[in-house]
């Protein structure tokens, strides 16, 4: 690397920060540590690793915070050392590019023609004057900065094109710049949460999804209803609900579609799962063992007691579950009977009695609790449970995403400017040859030189065609 | 279907085409390419029609989408990507030897894709997370940015075999790769257009998983490999652009750059399976 004379001044830590063999290390070191998070299970996947390791080890690990890798104190040095080392790498070279970028045209230099190809050499029937007056013309129309100087019958003529792209890299390290600072205002002053609406109701708190804690929003939030589409064969297709948000008396509603979010107030509502959970009405048919064929269907809304049809006693709906003990047997219902003399007799009822029977393989008599003939001569069987669906939301606020959003769009940009863009300067010395005028085309590219060539080739043959067609009868 | 039955056969078709490329590099017999050539690019329409079929077919079955959301879609489009990156390049350098190192990549996939017992050939039906217009700019962009990454991973295993050769015995294989400076701008071109659209193909992503579960980075194993083949590939453009490396450690570079490609596209499912929060 060229070092100027302030280089030598610039203290040790500067120097250190503007090696480009530590932006390489620590790309690299950036890249390990994130394969070791994708290795090791982090956050909610650790526990069942963490079991399985020693005492001695789960010390180690949690020490090195390597179950968080990505959130962990060492990651983010790693990733404030190389943001460091871009800020700086960049400032100590923006002298260089500055001045490549205001110095002036210098037609004159004859370094640059030294070895050219012989291709691009050529003469022309015409004198000196009016052929480098014509190359000055085809220069000022594809050409930025033109530029031309006549010194003892040579004429030197300059163009350039490009310079603005010297700055293509800073806009790449300044969109990089921009992504991590929406990242940390995001982490900083954004929340990320979740909740579960049932149809009907509404809701003015969120959970978080990094501490579990509630969090309070400014508005309430309204699911007014929800809707599954399913594919033939059961995987839904499109689910949507329709969210009312009301704020001191105003209200706004919305539809949200996954992928399709809504915002209210500055925080976003994203349609995430759904579920259904049991309503409080249930509808049981009873049947009678002493009259055979017998079956008496009954409404019964939970907690409300009522009668038994021979006036034995009263029973209630105690305790209605979409899924009984989570265990893949289906909904269910507690029934406790009251006689009028005696004790109270609970017991479960099932809407798929079956699926019990070919779970615990045994006929229900063996368990009271989960005999639905436990009160005789009385049989109870479910027949529906009223249910309701809730739709899941993801409730986030991310001030971060506009300069996120940005970042994303000038390193797009940048990239292109640096990759596919490049400061081109050609030069064109017209001297006298004989009676002829004898013209060489030169150039140099900060990068790309194949595509400099190109250029080069094909400004050759245009100068050449052009000239040709006005060369004088000689 | 007939699209998969159409889309089994190309894969011998780039069989042939990469036999002839490699007869050619074997005999020293310009026709075997040019005949290679030929058998390619009809590959490529036939391979472009099936894909345009299986998208006919998907609306036929009232399920219709752009067919790149499932393994088997998105092999078939990485065929589909390298045959016509590849196309570009011989007919911008002129030179065919390349076709021997590329058309082998199109037809593993396609061979992969049509052949293995895990890949599922069946239209699937999207999941409501995966209708969104940003899953064709996602896949797009990510597939030409493998496509080139896989290009540039060809020519360095040229570079780096000429080398070996160069000075000593040539065999007449190694006398038809062409030198070793072309060999060197080429891998470095590649990884220019990978980089971009890789980039494109993380941001797009970025954006598309906002709009779907409203979080732009959430460091799932697959989020994380695309970033640190992103890594590595920035490592490289640094160490050629500042640090001025060129031809054989680029050549390697560019061989374990595309290693995270694979393991970004492949491997990441067998990791997936650790991780309990990893979206299915």
């Amino acid at each position: 690397m060229g070092s100027s004379p302030q280089t030598q001044e610039k203290n040790a830590v500067w120097r250190f920060f503007s090696s480009v063999k530590l932006t390489l290390f620590l790309l690299i070191l950036v890249a390990v540590a994130s394969i070791v998070g994708t290795v090791i299970p982090q956050r909610e996947g650790m526990l069942e690793f963490a079991r399985r390791l020693s005492p001695g080890m789960l010390e180690v690990f949690s020490t090195l915070q390597l179950f968080d890798v990505y959130h962990s104190i060492w990651f983010r040095v790693l990733i404030s050392g190389l943001t460091l080392n871009l800020v700086i790498c960049s400032l100590d070279r923006l002298p260089g590019i500055l001045r490549r970028f205001k110095a002036a045209p210098r037609p004159d230099r004859r370094k640059p023609f030294d070895d050219v190809h012989p291709e691009q050499v050529f003469s022309v029937a015409m004198p000196v004057e009016q052929a480098a007056d014509r190359v000055e013309a085809l220069l000022r129309q594809r050409y930025a900065r033109p530029a031309r100087e006549d010194m003892q019958g040579v004429s030197y003529l300059y163009g350039e094109r490009g310079r603005y792209s010297l700055f293509g890299v800073y806009i790449v390290h300044l969109s990089v710049l921009f992504i991590l600072m929406g990242s940390i205002i995001g982490s900083l002053f954004g929340f990320e949460a979740f909740v579960n609406i049932p149809e009907q109701e509404r809701v003015d708190t969120v959970r978080l999804r990094k501490t579990g804690e509630p969090h309070n929003l400014p508005f309430q939030v309204e699911c007014v209803d929800f809707m599954v589409e399913f594919y033939d064969n059961g995987t839904p297709k499109e689910y949507q609900s329709r969210i009312r948000f009301l704020h001191d008396g105003h209200v706004e509603e919305a539809i949200l579609r996954v992928n399709h979010p809504a915002t209210f107030e500055g925080i976003r509502f994203y349609q995430s799962s759904y579920g259904t959970i049991p309503g409080n009405e249930v509808k049981l048919s009873l049947l009678h063992s002493g009259i055979p064929g017998e079956k008496i269907s009954i409404q019964a809304k939970q907690g409300k007691p009522m009668d038994l049809p021979g006036g034995e006693g009263r029973f209630v709906v105690e305790d209605i579950r979409e899924d009984f003990m989570r265990m893949g047997l289906g909904p269910a219902v507690r029934i406790s009977v009251r006689p009028a003399q005696g004790d109270e007799v609970p017991f479960w009822v099932f809407l798929h009695p079956e699926r019990v029977r070919e779970r615990f393989s045994q006929s229900l008599d063996q368990f009271p609790k989960l005999n639905p003939s436990a009160f005789p001569p009385y049989t109870f069987q479910l027949v529906n449970v009223s249910g309701r669906y809730y739709t899941g939301l993801q409730v986030n606020r991310d001030p971060g995403v506009p300069l996120v959003w940005t970042g994303f769009i000038m390193i797009v940009i940048g990239l292109f400017i640096t990759f596919f863009m490049s400061h081109r300067r050609v030069r064109i010395r017209v001297e006298p040859a004989g009676n002829q005028a004898r013209l060489t085309v030169a150039g140099s590219a900060n990068k790309n030189p194949v595509g400099l060539q190109r250029e080069l080739d094909s400004l050759t043959s245009r100068l050449r065609e052009h000239l040709e067609a006005q060369e004088s009868p000689s | 279907m007939i699209n998969s039955m159409v889309l089994s056969y190309i894969t011998f078709v780039y069989f042939i085409a990469f036999m002839g490329y490699l007869l050619m590099m074997v005999m020293g017999r310009e026709i075997f390419g040019r005949v290679a050539t030929v058998v390619t690019l009809c590959g490529l329409l036939g391979h472009s029609f099936a894909i345009g079929l299986r998208w006919i077919e998907s609306y036929r079955l009232g399920i219709g989408h752009a067919p790149m959301s499932n393994l088997y879609e998105s092999l078939i489009f990485f065929a589909w990507t390298i045959i016509l990156l590849y196309l570009l390049i011989e007919w911008r350098t002129r030179n065919r030897s390349i076709g021997a190192f590329a058309t082998p990549l199109a037809f593993l996939a396609m061979a992969y894709a049509s052949y293995s017992p895990n890949v599922i050939e069946r239209i699937q039906p999207l999941v409501p997370a995966l209708k969104s217009n940003w899953l064709i700019a996602h896949v797009i962009t990510c597939f030409f940015g493998y496509a080139a990454f896989g290009l540039a991973f060809g020519l360095s295993l040229m570079y780096l075999l000429k080398r070996r050769r160069e000075g000593g015995k040539e065999s007449l294989f190694v006398r038809l790769i062409p030198g070793r400076s072309l060999l060197d701008e080429l891998t470095y071109q590649m990884i220019l257009i990978g980089f971009l659209l890789l980039t494109l193909g993380i941001i797009t992503g970025s954006v598309w998983a906002h709009s779907a579960w409203g979080s732009y980075w959430s460091w799932d194993p697959k989020e994380t490999w695309s970033l640190i083949t992103w890594l590595v590939y920035a490592a490289v453009l640094h160490s050629r652009l500042i640090r001025g490396w060129r031809g054989k450690r680029i050549a390697i570079l560019a061989m374990i750059g595309f290693g995270c490609v694979l393991f970004t596209y492949f491997g990441v499912n067998y990791l997936a399976g650790l991780h309990s929060y990893a979206k299915a």
